[in-house]
């Protein structure tokens, strides 16, 4: 039942429709999303039969025989719990080695990277962060420069740039001298997500950003995310817990259940009450206009998955 | 939230804002503390001097300024004629001075290391397996191998190594983590601990379990100036290596994962690391013996001080070590008058309380 990326239905569906300026922009440049991705759309990260598992159990986790992270787009994963999002995340960033399979960024296979070459393209931010304290939130964020300086290095005016320009676009510069262990949640999550701005990679990837937030910094990150992409045309994958908010936010979603690739495609076209049902088992009702949305209503039996 | 008040007026000071004043004020009190401790080790003691002939004989530029002398300490070759005061300030109390000094600084930065390498503010040389490693080497040597007991020092850090190398081998299972490495440095230790109180059986000789206890407890008494020759290079090295290496500990701190997406090869660094603590440890092992609490609380106290940043931790540590290691040893050689005793029992009884202390004050400590 996991329909490998070529999404055949609603070949004539634009993408979302944010309602923004740039968004309508987009959506004249971008043409025939809804046809074969695979050959109008570039893929900035693509995982190729991906077989993952972890080194403590034999289990396979993920079992996927395609997944595509669009370049310059941002793709929100989505499913239930422990249907694999942030295994295929580790996998996507080396974090963890495919049992089989491979991961190419830009075409590339990801094992001919060095782990420094690598931080520069790519980066990662971790759905659990350790609990430091101790440090400021400038510091954090100069260590976000780490793979930009060599052993000895000391600091360039560019690391100081990128730093400034981070905490500012994560809207943190207020905060650049209070301690992490000090801040709230949120506070700190965006401190974290400013670390991996100042890494100045062209892709990232963010394991649940807005899970523990409050909804005020749960739309801080997204604002934050959706403007890097805007901006500075970074790829984006994020992994988020809310279907709902992942429908209304991302321009690409891709549905994991059990493991494997349910669907894969531009909101509009995937969402449907059957997907909801499918791999959320629930039951709700999806709304097309006057934009998308998703009204979750109840659980339904276990015995359907 | 008052976004952008600050964002105009802020002068950013980057990442050159860590030496702090309470930083530089901490090292020159560390510094003062060194040098009267100092000081007073070289005026007291068994043959008596004033305190201005001690004096004297420290500022004596025949000494300072002969470079046969210099050659005769730190070469260890002919030492020309000088004068009662001077020998005994030059030749007897002041290398165990630089000796105390060496192993204060070696230990102190070797537990910061293993502290942020294994991100648990519990762990030491002792923890994890250096120490009884160590131990069980010099014990060794002494009962059954007697005739190596000149390469003592070599075959201490030998020891140390081999032991942390076991726990390296058992921690790891594609990869190590903190929690595991302190596991098998507490059971690795253990073991080792079980020989070695195994092999005082073997021991016919009193003379040799006082030298092996003294070992065990770790005691500068007798050191001279062959001990500073031995553990010069390698605390020099060591030293030098940890401050380069201190960016490199506030990334790890960080956590594995980060530091790892941040495109550093964990395991390689964490390996390399642990290698430069052992060789701090070993040279402070190598002269002085095991002297227990110091790696572990030293680190603590400075944290306390200046802050958890591991550039100003590492320059903390490079000065309070050798300011508590001298002032202990002046207890552990004048405190009791006509005996002394080894300065692990003094940093034990002090330093055991002392972290007591600190574990009821900071609540978030000693979680694994």
């Amino acid at each position: 039942m996991a329909r490998p990326t070529t999404n055949d239905t609603n070949a004539d569906a634009s993408p979302r429709n944010g309602g923004t300026d740039t968004e309508t922009n987009r959506n004249t440049d971008s043409v025939d999303v809804g046809t074969a991705p695979d050959d109008t759309v570039r893929s900035a990260l693509v995982g190729d039969e991906l077989e993952l598992s972890y080194p403590s159990s034999d289990e396979t986790v993920v079992d996927c025989a395609r997944l595509d992270v669009p370049e310059e787009e941002i793709t929100a994963l989505v499913g239930p719990n422990g249907s694999g999002k942030s295994t295929v995340l580790k996998a996507l960033s080396k974090h963890l080695e495919p049992d089989s399979g491979v991961v190419r960024l830009r075409g590339e296979d990801i094992r001919s990277f060095d782990r420094p070459e690598l931080a520069r393209e790519l980066g990662l931010l971790s759905q659990e962060n350790d609990s430091v304290g101790g440090i400021t939130v400038e510091d954090l964020v100069y260590h976000g420069r780490y793979p930009h300086r060599g052993f000895f290095d000391s600091i360039s005016s560019e690391d100081r740039e990128a730093v400034d320009r981070s905490l500012e676009l994560a809207g943190v510069g207020h905060l650049r001298d209070a301690e992490l262990g000090q801040l709230s949640g949120g506070q700190k999550q965006l401190a974290w997500i400013a670390m991996v701005l100042a890494q100045d990679t062209d892709v990232l990837l963010l394991d649940e950003p807005t899970t523990f937030l409050d909804l005020h910094h749960q739309f801080r990150v997204l604002e934050t995310i959706r403007q890097l992409n805007e901006e500075k045309g970074v790829t984006v994958a994020v992994v988020l817990h809310d279907i709902s908010q992942a429908a209304r936010f991302a321009d690409y979603l891709i549905a994991m259940h059990d493991g494997g690739l349910y669907d894969w495609g531009p909101p509009e076209e995937i969402v449907t009450e059957q997907l909801l049902a499918d791999v959320f088992d629930v039951e709700a009702s999806v709304r097309y206009e006057p934009e998308l949305q998703v009204l979750p209503k109840r659980a339904l039996p276990n015995d359907q998955s | 939230m008052g976004e952008s008040q600050s964002a105009g007026t802020h002068v950013s000071t980057g990442e050159q804002g860590w030496i702090t004043g309470t930083l530089v004020l901490f090292c020159l009190a560390s510094t003062i503390v060194t040098i009267v401790a100092g000081f007073v080790q070289v005026s007291f003691g068994a043959y008596s001097m004033t305190v201005l002939e001690a004096w004297q004989a420290v500022t004596d530029t025949d000494v300072v300024f002969d470079l046969e002398a210099w050659s005769a300490f730190l070469m260890g070759t002919e030492r020309p004629e000088m004068s009662t005061n001077s020998i005994v300030v030059w030749e007897i109390r002041l290398p165990r001075v630089f000796v105390g000094i060496i192993a204060g600084t070696t230990l102190a930065i070797s537990g910061a290391i293993f502290q942020a390498v294994t991100r648990n503010e519990l762990a030491s040389p002792f923890v994890l397996g250096v120490s009884s490693g160590a131990g069980f080497a010099v014990l060794a040597t002494l009962v059954v191998f007697s005739g190596l007991t000149p390469f003592l020092p070599l075959i201490a850090a030998l020891g140390g190594a081999i032991a942390f190398l076991i726990v390296y081998g058992i921690a790891w299972k594609g990869g190590t983590s903190p929690v595991r490495l302190v596991l098998a440095g507490v059971v690795v230790s253990m073991v080792f601990q079980s020989l070695q109180q195994g092999l005082f059986f073997f021991a016919d000789d009193l003379g040799v379990v006082q030298t092996a206890i003294a070992w065990l407890t770790g005691s500068l008494t007798g050191t001279g100036w062959s001990e500073v020759r031995i553990a010069t290079l390698p605390a020099t090295v060591a030293v030098a290596v940890a401050l380069a290496g201190a960016r490199q500990l506030n990334v790890l701190l960080l956590g594995e994962q980060t530091a790892q997406s941040l495109g550093m090869r964990v395991e390689r660094v964490r390996f390399l690391l642990s290698g430069v603590a052992i060789l701090a440890a070993s040279a402070a092992i190598s002269v002085a013996g095991i002297v227990s609490f110091f790696g572990l609380v030293v680190p603590h106290i400075v944290r306390n001080v200046v802050g958890g940043d591991y550039r100003q931790l590492m320059i903390g540590c490079l000065f309070a070590g050798p300011a508590l290691m001298v002032t202990a040893d002046v207890g552990a050689r004048l405190a009791l008058g006509g005996t002394q005793i080894p300065v692990g029992v003094v940093t034990g009884l002090i330093g055991g309380p002392y972290f007591l202390y600190l574990m009821r004050k900071q609540r978030s400590m000693g979680e694994l």
